[in-house]
């Protein structure tokens, strides 16, 4: 039996003591001896074709040691597309632009300087011949005939055409058409989700260390899956994977952003390998804008059929999913994902989704918290509402009559996943209870009397976290692991040292893990550390800090962990002349079972002994130390049910939270105050998406209009409501510890719930937001076209 | 490069000698002229926040000036606020309210927060929220940042 003095406890966080004197160390704090600095050229245009570049200019200004262009990369390769699903088109993204450029911020050359005031000045010294091109930043106009084609090798802009079948993992197909010949109303939508993304305070960025004598190089980043970064950049720089090291500094946000591979990453490399000496980049505000990948970015249009009772018959869907100008580390991975969740809480027995990848003069659209998952959820749940308001019942009815069930798990899924628990009704419940809603309802009637547009908004979500069984990523040709590895050694003197890939960015996995070695140790988290961001030291990563993962590095510690404990149980009982069967390890010490103190040792008695290696019981080695790499049975399902309660002013549209509450389910909860943290910081950004942020780009000139902190607006302070959360714990039975991941939930309701708040509020005007964000001006428009339509 | 000068600056109590380009933002000469790494640079378009230090006793962004600008006062920086074993109330209220995540918006964060609670010892926590409005945070959605300084004020002002 293990004991939980540790897990379920809000442990103080290990990582705040520096972070909160300044005494952090993040990338751009590292300043090797000797550091010069890299700036980079990018391409002022959405689309160009590249005649010369002339470095002149560049080079002979006093301070600047290197000038790179795509003609000094040759023998250089390029990161790979990690999820290629059957039909996407393939296109390498190159470090440097070549004969062409296809989105505003794509990089054109490398300028390296004593410092970055230099090689910022000698940006505007490289004179780049272009020859404009036609553009197109819409993802609709992308695809239809005459669009410019944004790369020649993929033949027109449809990167991708791929169709979710219907079939549950049982086998079993569904029959759409019957579904939709059988039902007596069927609901439609078209919704546009904006693009936006992560923005990390912390912007990109690189150091890289070039060892001449020992030919080999330290690249100090910020990339959340380290090992996987090395193995890409050993191939795109032709050299071994033993001759990189990756180092990871404390982390200033990260939100998937910084999951994927970059051409900066080959850049600063390249740039210390040629130079000798240390290289640094850091990204400004304005790059990052145009630079790190962008999210979400879809037109959808869905179908729902349904009985005039409200029970649903089938779904059926088009994604067009805008990728900018290259597929990026994850391909249309997001997308595929948007089609795997849609059918969210609900039994919908007949499916079928069609996912297009659409090409267009942007920056690539990639890796972002959730990863296509909010996409689904806001599809889904929007057209849940549509159909209450159609068939005249009310929505949190409709949700109940149509859930999954309790005693229905594990579910399979017409999308093809399999769900392993959930309590679908219990978290509606609870939030419906949380938020009085038979009251809220009432009041809402007296307030629109006194001309007050309040409106409820109630959004059901799945996550699927945990991101996968290594061989379900290889069924999808997904070229990454879904495993975990942890090494654990316990010293001589009885302590524990946790050896994790995982990155902590911000999410607290230093403490979390400290909390399960602990726990499993049965020792006092004051003596248990944790090693992470070195890859000469840690174990290989399937995939990194990214997809709620903690879950699956905290299984991968439990199991290393009893490898140590069993090991500690056949030395202690040679130690203590008993049969291993008669001794067993609790509280910390191995003991013979109901000996009492004279037959037990301290963990640490028996770590001593185990590196003295005098009394190592045959077939073991000795020391005290093990390895497992977890590969997880199955995806867990986190789930729950937000209801946000707004007010519209009709006047303005503006809208202003009453109320927000949240009912999450993780399963076994690690740290509840980390918890809260992660579901409070993840709806932030799903708020944020909902109401305030965009990429905007002119359709005019396909320039991005969004390049500063005034333009792109990340909520403040006033613009968040204040959260109300509750948590269910229904533990997953295919985890190890029963633990979901959830560090993305929170993104995955809050637009749905914030648009049908909104469109219930309007609801006398028949208002249907089919478009995030959902700013004033665009509330107030919807209004006006309505009242003119009436 | 030819028109470094030299200029003293009063930092944490400590007068500094510095040795730059006028062109120099005062972020840039605390970072890498002084070593004091803790005033972060999230934007370098005054839009964040995160460089926020004290120029005697008030909020300003230190990406948005020049280091010879500071001359002739007295500057605050993360680094000045508390020692080991002897946290600032508002520094421990950020650790034990989980008021950070990252870390990254936080020095500057805790800075503008003394500086805040200096002005209004009492706030409700719609105060909070205005008061520190102009400093963003990524990662906490605000609350815990909320919980964190209402703590704080109650300790400072006990």
């Amino acid at each position: 039996m293990s004991t939980t003095t540790w897990i379920g406890k809000s442990a103080a966080r290990r990582e705040d003591a520096p972070l909160i004197r300044g005494k952090g160390c993040y990338i751009a704090d590292i300043a090797p001896p000797g550091v010069v600095q890299m700036a980079i050229v990018r391409s002022p245009f959405p689309h160009a074709r590249i005649n010369s570049i002339d470095t002149s200019a560049a080079l002979a200004l006093d301070g600047v040691h290197l000038v790179l262009t795509a003609a000094d990369l040759e023998g250089i390769g390029a990161f790979p597309t990690l999820w290629r699903l059957p039909g996407q088109k393939h296109s390498d993204t190159p470090a440097l632009a070549g004969d062409k450029v296809r989105y505003v911020g794509e990089p054109v050359a490398a300028v390296v300087a004593d410092t970055r005031y230099i090689a910022e000045d000698a940006l505007g010294l490289v004179d780049v011949d272009y020859d404009v091109l036609d553009h197109v930043v819409d993802t609709e106009k992308a695809i239809e005939d005459g669009a410019p084609v944004i790369n020649e090798v993929w033949g027109d802009n449809i990167v991708i055409d791929y169709t979710f079948p219907g079939v549950n993992a049982l086998g079993e197909e569904g029959d759409v058409e019957g579904a939709f010949a059988e039902a007596d109303h069927v609901v439609s939508g078209k919704f546009r989700i904006g693009r936006y993304s992560g923005i990390p305070l912390e912007t990109r960025g690189l150091v890289g260390v070039w060892d001449e004598i020992a030919q080999r190089l330290t690249l100090h980043s910020e990339s959340q899956v380290a090992h996987l970064l090395r193995t890409e950049l050993a191939g795109a720089l032709g050299i071994p994977e033993t001759a990189i090291r990756i180092l990871t500094p404390n982390i200033g946000g990260a939100f998937g952003n910084k999951w994927d591979r970059y051409p900066e990453d080959i850049l600063v490399s390249l740039a210390t390998m040629r130079l000798g000496r240390p290289v640094k980049w850091i990204e400004d505000r304005r790059e990052a804008f145009q630079a790190t990948v962008h999210g979400r970015e879809q037109v959808q249009e869905w179908e729902l059929a349904v009985k005039s009772d409200g029970t649903f018959l089938g779904l059926r869907g088009r994604v067009l999913s805008d990728q900018g100008a290259h597929l990026h580390s994850t391909g249309i991975g997001p997308a595929w994902v948007t089609g795997a969740v849609a059918p969210n809480q609900y039994r919908i027995p007949n499916y079928q989704c069609q996912v297009l990848g659409v090409g267009t003069n942007k920056t690539p659209n990639s890796t972002f918290r959730g990863f296509g998952g909010p996409e689904g959820i806001f599809g889904i749940e929007r057209m849940v509402d549509k159909a209450a308001r159609t068939l005249g019942i009310d929505p949190a009815a409709l949700r109940a009559h149509n859930y999954i069930q309790a005693d229905e798990f594990p579910y399979f899924s017409p999308a093809g996943g399999v769900y392993d628990s959930g309590n679908y009704p219990e978290a509606l419940s609870k939030a419906l209870e949380a938020v009085n809603y038979e009251e809220l309802r009432a009041e809402q009637k007296t307030l629109k009397e006194q001309g007050v547009h309040r409106g409820i908004g109630i959004a059901s979500y799945i996550h699927v976290s945990g991101f996968g069984p290594s061989a379900i990523l290889g069924m999808l040709d997904y070229y990454t692991g879904g495993y975990e590895g942890s090494t654990v050694k316990i010293d001589p003197h009885g302590k524990a040292t946790v050896y994790t890939g995982m990155i902590p960015m911000g999410q607290g996995t230093e403490t979390t893990l400290a909390q399960v070695a602990a726990d499993q140790l049965a020792i006092d988290i004051a003596d248990v550390r944790v090693v992470w961001g070195d890859t000469d030291q840690t174990p290989y990563t399937g995939f990194g800090s990214a997809g709620s993962r903690s879950n699956v590095a905290a299984a991968a510690v439990m199991k290393a962990i009893e490898e140590i404990k069993a090991k500690a149980v056949r030395l202690g009982a040679q130690l203590l002349e008993a049969d291993a069967e008669d001794v067993e390890y609790v509280d910390g010490r191995v003991s013979v079972k109901g000996a009492g103190e004279m037959k037990s040792l301290s963990l640490g008695e028996v770590a001593q002994e185990a590196y003295w290696g005098h009394h190592i019981p045959e077939g073991d080695q000795p020391s005290l130390e093990a390895t497992y790499v977890y590969d997880p049975a199955n995806f867990t399902t986190a789930f729950g049910t937000h209801i946000a309660v707004v007010d519209v002013d009709v006047e303005t549209g503006q809208i202003e939270f009453v109320k927000y509450v949240v009912v999450d389910d993780c399963g076994t909860i690690i740290n509840p105050l980390l918890v809260e943290g992660q579901i409070h910081g993840a709806l932030g950004q799903g708020l944020g998406g909902a109401l305030l942020e965009e990429f905007v780009y002119d359709s005019e000139t396909g320039m991005l209009l969004t390049t500063s902190l005034m333009d792109y607006l990340l909520p403040t302070f006033t613009d968040l409501p204040e959260f109300e959360t509750h948590q269910l714990v229904t533990p997953s039975p295919s985890s190890e510890g029963g633990f979901k991941g959830m560090g993305e939930a929170g993104c995955f309701p809050a637009a749905p719930a914030v648009a049908n708040a909104v469109c219930d509020a309007l609801a006398e005007y028949g208002v249907e937001v089919d478009q995030t964000p959902i700013t004033p001006n665009r509330v107030w428009r919807l209004i006006e076209e309505a009242k003119a339509n009436t | 490069m030819s028109d470094v000068i030299s200029f003293d600056l009063s930092v944490n109590g400590e007068l500094r000698s510095v040795s730059a380009e006028p062109r120099k933002t005062l972020a840039d000469v605390l970072r890498e002229d002084l070593g004091l790494t803790g005033t972060h640079l999230g934007c370098e378009q005054g839009g964040c926040g995160a460089c926020t230090v004290l120029l005697d006793g008030e909020v300003v962004r230190s990406c948005l000036m020049f280091g010879v600008q500071a001359q002739e006062t007295e500057i605050t920086t993360i680094e000045g606020i508390g020692s080991t074993g002897e946290l600032h109330p508002m520094q421990a209220a950020f650790s034990e309210y989980h008021g950070l995540q990252c870390g990254f918006c936080t020095p500057g964060m805790i800075l503008a927060a003394i500086d805040f609670v200096g002005r209004n010892p009492d706030p409700s926590a719609d105060e909070i929220r205005e008061g520190l409005n102009g400093n963003i945070c990524r990662c906490t959605g605000y609350q815990k940042i909320v919980e964190s300084v209402a703590a704080a004020a109650t300790e400072m002002s006990g």
